[in-house]
């Protein structure tokens, strides 16, 4: 910047031009001043590129960021693959081959043992999420149909301070009893649902009879398998944990599982 | 009336470009602003791209490969020069690859089935998705459509898939455009007569999209898509889900950082598979689920 305002000044007091022309032309004497201008003003001018580019360059990299991983993917792409492990691995051919006719066997084993984990005896696979059930015999389906499963209801009891949640568990289960002609013993929460009083544990209005079917299975923890008087409701969320069937759908099942047949609800 | 309207919307671009390059027009009048201006520019993305795009990218923790033991492999080798034999051995390197990845699935699988939790089997090559309780597949999904990181191609190139593969991984996030249960809150009544009013209340339909992400150790992250269009309100959680997604992405890059570690990649899978297995299988999948892979 001194150099363009040394320039100007040299420019002005070389006195090369005849003074006839200095008259004819006023210019040198109008740019001096803005030469001197510009050289005043030069130095923001820097400090204003480095903001601008500091400034652009900061999204920048938050823009790198964000699309950092689409990035790393299209740079494994660019990338050349490099086999050399595989090279390494594949070198000595007969033991190779050794070791190959070995993994073959025990994939075999693997497989074959996982095979035998699905049983063989009939069992019952419970869809919550679309309240379906299915009796399986190993890999083969042997019946399909609708039922209930939990309502996923929190219900508070403000008076009584308590809460249940009535919702159906997932995993593994097995058949624990088998019972004909099923007799309901109310628990708590049916009465505090009902606006009602809670009797004593053994008070004869916990008990109602038929309103759970011919049949009932029991899973444990108070889950059963059981019918339902409210066949309109099949195929929705409707329950209080338990599995709810049709009437004929509960035949299928009493009739296929036994005590120890494995139940898996997901 | 066609080049007039032309005209003036020449006009209005041309203004607009004006508008934008006209904070940028003193760079012109000096070389030293420009070269200032261009260097400043390119230092956080060049220290950015470097440290979250290039160092995780060499960093890979299958690349190193000991140099004198393939020369000790090579040298022990009765021949290595007949091309029959370098065929026959890259077609075996290629089945022992596989295979390894076969063996590495089915003693996972096995391992997960020694539990008593549920959890997830992912079979890219046979594009199926099993939701499994003790080794018993309770739903099976055929994959509709899926992508995978450019690394597994790596890795399965250098004949190492396996090694990642080899022992189950475990869900350590998890990300949805639905609840894990629909709970519905529901005060006890007070009498009778207040029961029998809530009594006929409608049951909610639920109509949500089932889209999910979950994050496992080992670096790997698993899309599941659903293979139907997403509703209206199903396209804008979508929105906000990516949202999320990308910038738990960028957090954790920055966290890395500021650690003064280096971001690591994350090798991820998105599958497509119909909305009812996506709802049946994230509702059924408990939060440090497990998941045994073969691809």
């Amino acid at each position: 910047m001194s150099g363009i305002a040394e320039q100007s000044s040299t420019r002005s007091s070389s006195g090369a031009e005849p003074p006839g022309e200095e008259k004819k032309s006023p210019a040198p004497e109008k740019t001096k001043p803005a030469l001197a201008e510009a050289a005043v003003a030069a130095p923001p001018r820097l400090g204003k590129a480095l903001g601008l580019g500091f400034g652009l360059g900061f999204w920048g990299a938050i823009l790198m960021l964000w699309f950092a991983p689409v990035l790393r993917e299209w740079t494994f792409a660019i990338l050349p693959e490099s086999k050399f492990a595989l090279q390494l691995r594949t070198a000595n051919l007969p033991q190779l081959q050794k070791e190959a006719q070995r993994l073959e066997k025990r994939v075999a084993g693997w497989r074959k043992k996982h095979e035998l984990l699905t049983p063989r005896a009939p069992y019952l696979i419970v869809n919550t999420s679309e309240n379906r059930i299915r009796v399986m015999k190993g890999l083969a389906q042997i019946h399909e149909g609708m039922c209930s499963t939990g309502s996923y209801v929190l219900l508070k009891s403000a008076a009584q301070q308590r809460q249940w949640m009535f919702s159906t568990p997932r995993g593994m289960f097995y058949i624990r009893g088998k019972k004909e002609a099923p007799v309901w013993k109310k628990p708590d929460w049916a009465f505090v649902e009902d606006g009602l009083p809670i009797p004593s544990p053994n008070a004869p209005e916990r008990f109602e009879y038929g309103v759970l079917g011919d049949y009932a299975l029991e899973l444990g923890d108070g889950y059963l398998i059981h019918g339902t008087l409210y066949k309109r409701m099949l195929g929705m969320p409707v329950t209080h944990g338990c599995v709810r069937l049709g009437d004929d759908d509960l035949r299928i099942v009493y009739k296929n599982l036994q005590m120890g047949s494995k139940v898996l609800i997901y | 009336m066609t080049t007039s309207f032309g005209a003036a919307l020449k006009k209005a671009g041309q203004a607009v470009i004006d508008r934008l390059i006209r904070p940028f027009q003193f760079l012109r009048q000096s070389r030293k602003s420009l070269i200032l201006f261009f260097s400043s520019l390119l230092v956080f993305p060049l220290t950015i791209g470097i440290a979250v795009v290039f160092l995780p990218v060499i960093n890979n923790p299958f690349e190193a490969a000991n140099a004198n033991e393939l020369k000790d492999n090579i040298e022990s080798a009765p021949d290595t020069t007949s091309a029959a034999v370098i065929t026959s051995r890259r077609e075996l390197g290629k089945k022992m690859a596989s295979m390894e990845v076969d063996h590495a699935f089915w003693q996972s699988r096995l391992q997960l089935a020694k539990s008593d939790s549920i959890s997830l089997a992912l079979d890219l090559i046979d594009s199926l998705v099993s939701l499994d309780v003790k080794g018993v597949s309770m739903r099976r999904s055929k994959i509709l459509r899926y992508r995978s990181s450019g690394l597994a191609k790596r890795w399965r190139a250098q004949g190492r898939l396996h090694q990642w593969l080899a022992t189950p991984f475990i869900a350590e996030e998890e990300l949805a455009t639905l609840p894990k249960a629909p709970i519905r809150i529901k005060e006890a009544p007070k009498d009778t007569i207040e029961a029998n009013e809530s009594k006929g209340e409608d049951l909610p339909i639920e109509q949500r999209d089932a889209e999910f992400t979950l994050h496992f150790d080992r670096n790997l992250t698993l899309s599941v898509e659903q293979a139907q269009p997403p509703s209206l309100s199903g396209r804008w959680r979508e929105f906000l889900y990516d949202l999320r997604r990308n910038f738990d992405a960028g957090r954790d890059a920055v966290i890395a950082l500021l650690h003064g570690q280096l971001p690591q990649h994350r090798m991820w899978i998105e599958i497509e598979i119909p909305r009812e297995d996506a709802k049946a299988i994230y509702r059924a999948l408990p939060s440090h689920t497990g998941l045994a892979l073969r691809l």
